[in-house]
């Protein structure tokens, strides 16, 4: 790759502001993954990482939001341990639960979108809680369909089948996840947004 | 499950990451598009063997995703039920077990690259890869994602530990996610802010220098084999 010498083009401040933002909360999703409790319904364990999804679009907005979580799709292709229980690399991209991946930045744009609406973004301590948890719903849906579609193309199975195995059993923590992030929102401890 | 870079000399640590890249595009595209008992019988020994050319042996490669292994084996099974007679088709199944067998060599191949790549090539490649501003954002913002993930992992690990000490474990699952999710985020806005002055303190820009990246006769050959198995794909 050739040196550039024309000189420094410097990143403005707010760019640089959310570059930062995206990046941490990207490996914020990626350390998520590593948390796991006991599901009270589901032998599956519940992991934050959705979480983190929700967080982004509802802290960073529909744009950065996005960013940040097509960063974290990015990190973890070239090799950064943050998938679900430390995985990496394209192949778990390419894997029966890529599609999970894939849907991360939409939905966490959608979150952002339905959250603050077109017109700047909003605190979220300011948003009402049927709006928030539209927000996420709809992020939800949009990642369990991600993942739905994914393990049906990879493992040749059918939408039905695919839903059975790859996807209901962890919808259940879903709505803890959706809980917790609403009472985030409200929490005196953050004072940032 | 470490799957990460391992320093060392193998073939694979010799290429140039953008030939590495293309050997797994290459690669998926066969699979996905020959996913046969003899297209894969052909992909096979590539995929064996690529873990080893990482320095790493196939049984450490698998190990690595021992998670999905249950879902692998499990998807066949479902596949080939039935909702009535005759119960259990063997035709959906055998269809399903090639998709399966797929992703273990896929999985093998993307092994082989994280083993044998460290993030400053990678970083670069995808600088490379996507143009202009898209892809030094992109490649900044890796790189920050491979630094920060340990410290906020150590910040919720410390959270987690400080919720657990205050008798966290007896409280609801709804509450300690929120507890820790608290912790983590407000740890996290705080980085951000201190990440984004320090950046700004250091001019950071558009255009900084990027390691060099050179392509020598090996990655020619690599990505010879990549544009192949492209080809068997595309004239399937």
């Amino acid at each position: 790759m050739s040196v550039e010498t024309d000189g420094v083009e410097l990143v403005g401040d707010e760019t640089v502001e959310n570059i930062a933002r995206a990046a941490v909360f990207a490996a914020l999703t990626g350390a998520m993954a590593y948390v796991s409790f006991p599901n009270p319904v589901s032998p599956v364990p519940v992991t934050m990482q959705v979480l983190g999804v929700f967080l982004a679009g509802l802290y960073l907005g529909p744009v950065w939001g996005g960013a940040s979580m097509s960063l974290y799709v990015a990190a973890g292709a070239v090799g950064a341990p943050i998938y679900a229980g430390g995985g990496a690399g394209l192949g778990s991209l390419l894997g029966p639960f890529g599609g999970y991946l894939w849907a991360y930045p939409v939905a966490a744009a959608l979150t952002g979108l339905v959250a603050h609406g077109t017109s700047g973004l909003v605190d979220p301590r300011q948003v009402g809680v049927p709006r928030l948890v539209a927000a996420m719903v709809a992020g939800t849906v949009l990642i369990y369909a991600g993942g739905t579609v994914g393990y049906a193309v990879v493992e040749n199975v059918g939408l039905v089948k695919a839903f059975g195995l790859a996807a209901a059993a962890f919808i259940p923590a879903e709505a803890f996840k959706i809980a917790a992030a609403i009472g985030i929102t409200r929490s005196d401890q953050l004072n940032a947004a | 499950m470490t799957l990460a870079y391992r320093p060392g000399d193998g073939v694979l640590h010799r290429l140039d990451p953008r030939s590495k890249l293309a050997l797994q595009a290459g690669f998926a595209a066969a699979a996905f598009v020959h996913t046969t008992a003899p297209g894969l019988a052909v992909l096979t020994p590539l995929a064996v063997f690529a873990p080893r050319l990482a320095g790493a042996s196939v049984r450490d490669a698998l190990g690595e995703f021992r998670v999905i292994a249950p879902f692998l084996l499990a998807s066949p099974l479902v596949a080939g039920l039935r909702l009535g007679e005759p119960w259990f088709e063997v035709a959906p199944a055998v269809h399903t077990a090639l998709a399966s067998y797929r992703v273990l060599l896929l999985l093998l191949v993307a092994a082989a690259y994280v083993y044998s790549t460290p993030v400053r090539d990678s970083r670069a490649a995808v600088r490379w890869l996507l143009p202009g501003k898209l892809g030094a954002a992109t490649g900044v913002g890796v790189a920050l994602v491979f630094r920060f993930l340990p410290v906020l992992q150590g910040d919720l690990a410390a959270r987690r530990d400080a919720v657990n000490a205050r008798l966290g474990g007896e409280r609801s699952l709804r509450e300690r996610i929120r507890l820790v999710g608290v912790g983590g985020l407000g740890r996290a806005l705080s980085r951000a802010d201190r990440l984004a002055v320090a950046l700004r303190a250091r001019c950071f820009a558009w255009n900084p220098t990027s390691p060099p990246l050179s392509y020598g006769r090996r990655d020619w050959l690599a990505t010879g084999v990549a544009a192949a198995l492209g080809a068997a794909a595309a004239l399937a």
